[in-house]
């Protein structure tokens, strides 16, 4: 192992957690599940800060929604009764599709969302809910919306000292639909492409909101904000979905370096994906399915 | 670097070891605790050839600190059966033909009795979805998946 760690640390308090990520900076870097720090080995990290002794493992329901602790891991999640119903059940489905058992049963939530890169599964499907993150550290608590969590491949939005503590799923309207979509090369692979849609209906079946979102693709993940333009308040039907996929299309913009697909192939793919998972969002916010 | 001492709790056994923040609990295993039915394979979470128990899960050794299974239960291939006691699934292997090189073997067992354990009557399905994270590049699987149907069957008898 080429690790350049002088010290694995381990605080029993968020406080603590914050105080040595703080003291040590840079030179620091949190450990949770650890199925990416110990692939990648960082080699500029000299102290790992092993929080998975915080209380931060838990999936609770809030009169106000879904707050799910950052340590969660993806098999508590897969195996959740409280999300396994509803709207709620495209977390389910994005944590089924993440690695393998032995990965799911280590990795956390928290992780997947803050090594921020394009190819993490959960955050498309947070962010199709309007998931807000909880952030702790040495200057106080704050909360904001996960899509504005990421600033770019590998960065997000923490300051020295700060960790992701908990992330907060809003309650969902009634005829709320969800679905996730994703391809790789073989069912415990990592994402080529990802797509996760909630779609809300009035009485009327115009569509009250929609978000479309992909991941695998530019950044940790975008939006289709023109395609998803294309639905609001109208009845969607399938000249609609056929023009929002071509428009998804249009509107992505992969990058060319990615290792797992061209971007011919994600776009191709992506536009599949997005007329697949509006029809099965929108089936069960009629409560078709 | 700073060394520090630990405890390990690995197959109801207490073993206290110096290890250096980068050792893996793989690396404690085999080299310092001496058991080498868990294998090295690809060290980056792909092969499962590496899985052991924590806390009764199936994880991947290669990608655990041994700091990180601290105050936790492991346990590796040595601690669920012997040569002439084997575990239902280590005969039910050898029984089907689920054993060719064997490399895999003591993970494949070890995400089987992971499932068992929680699920004594799986289906196909579930079967292959618990051992997504061992690969076998000789059996094919079919072998495998027979031995944990007929292992499943067997313990239910019991």
């Amino acid at each position: 192992m080429s690790f350049g760690l002088k010290a694995y640390l381990r605080p029993t308090s968020i406080n603590e957690a914050t105080s040595l990520l703080a003291k040590y900076g840079k030179k620091a870097m949190p450990l949770a599940g650890g199925t990416d720090i110990l692939v990648d080995k960082p080699s500029d990290v000299e102290f790992l800060v092993d929080i998975t002794g915080l209380p931060l493992n838990y999936i609770k329901k809030r009169k106000e929604g879904v707050k799910i602790g950052a340590l969660s891991t993806f098999s508590s999640v897969e195996t959740s009764d409280l999300l396994g119903n509803g709207s709620y059940s495209i977390l389910v489905d994005a944590a089924r599709k993440m690695g393998s058992t032995a990965i799911r049963n280590v990795a956390t939530v928290g992780g997947n969302i803050c090594n921020a890169v394009p190819s993490a599964q959960f955050p498309p499907a947070l962010i199709a809910l309007d998931a807000k993150v909880k952030i702790v550290g040495p200057t106080g608590d704050r909360i904001i919306p996960l899509e504005g969590f990421f600033k770019g491949i590998r960065k997000r939005d923490l300051e020295t000292g700060e960790i992701l503590a908990e992330i907060q799923v809003p309650r969902l309207p009634p005829s709320t639909g969800t679905a996730f979509f994703s391809i790789g090369r073989s069912c415990v692979d990592i994402s080529t492409v990802i797509v996760a849609v909630r779609v809300t209906t009035r009485k009327n079946s115009t569509c009250q909101k929609v978000k479309i979102v992909i991941g695998g693709g530019i950044g940790p993940t975008c939006f289709a904000s023109k395609a998803g333009k294309l639905l609001q308040d109208e009845i969607i039907q399938d000249h609609l979905i056929e023009k929002v996929a071509r428009t998804v299309v249009a509107e992505l913009k992969p990058r060319s370096t990615s290792i797992r697909g061209s971007p011919v192939f994600k776009k191709e793919v992506a536009g599949v994906l997005v007329k697949r998972a509006i029809r099965h969002a929108l089936m069960k916010a009629r409560g078709a399915c | 670097m700073e060394e520090r001492s630990i405890k390990l709790n690995v197959n109801d056994k207490i073993y206290e070891v110096e290890v250096k923040p980068y050792h893996t609990l793989l690396h404690i295993i085999r080299n310092e605790l001496g058991l080498k039915g868990t294998k090295y394979g690809c060290g980056t979470g792909e092969c499962g050839a590496c899985t052991v128990l924590v806390d009764g899960k199936a994880v991947h050794s290669c990608l655990m600190l041994a700091g990180q299974a601290e105050g936790k239960k492991i346990t590796t291939i040595e601690g669920i059966g012997t040569y002439d006691e084997p575990h239902p699934l280590q005969q039910a292997f050898v029984e089907a033909g689920a054993v060719q090189c064997g490399f895999c073997t003591p993970g494949m067992i070890l995400s089987a009795k992971a499932l068992l354990d929680r699920n004594p009557n799986p289906t196909t399905e579930e079967i292959k979805r618990a051992i997504d994270g061992n690969l076998c590049r000789c059996t094919g699987y079919v072998k495998i998946i027979e031995a944990i149907k007929a292992t499943a069957k067997q313990m239910r008898r019991k």
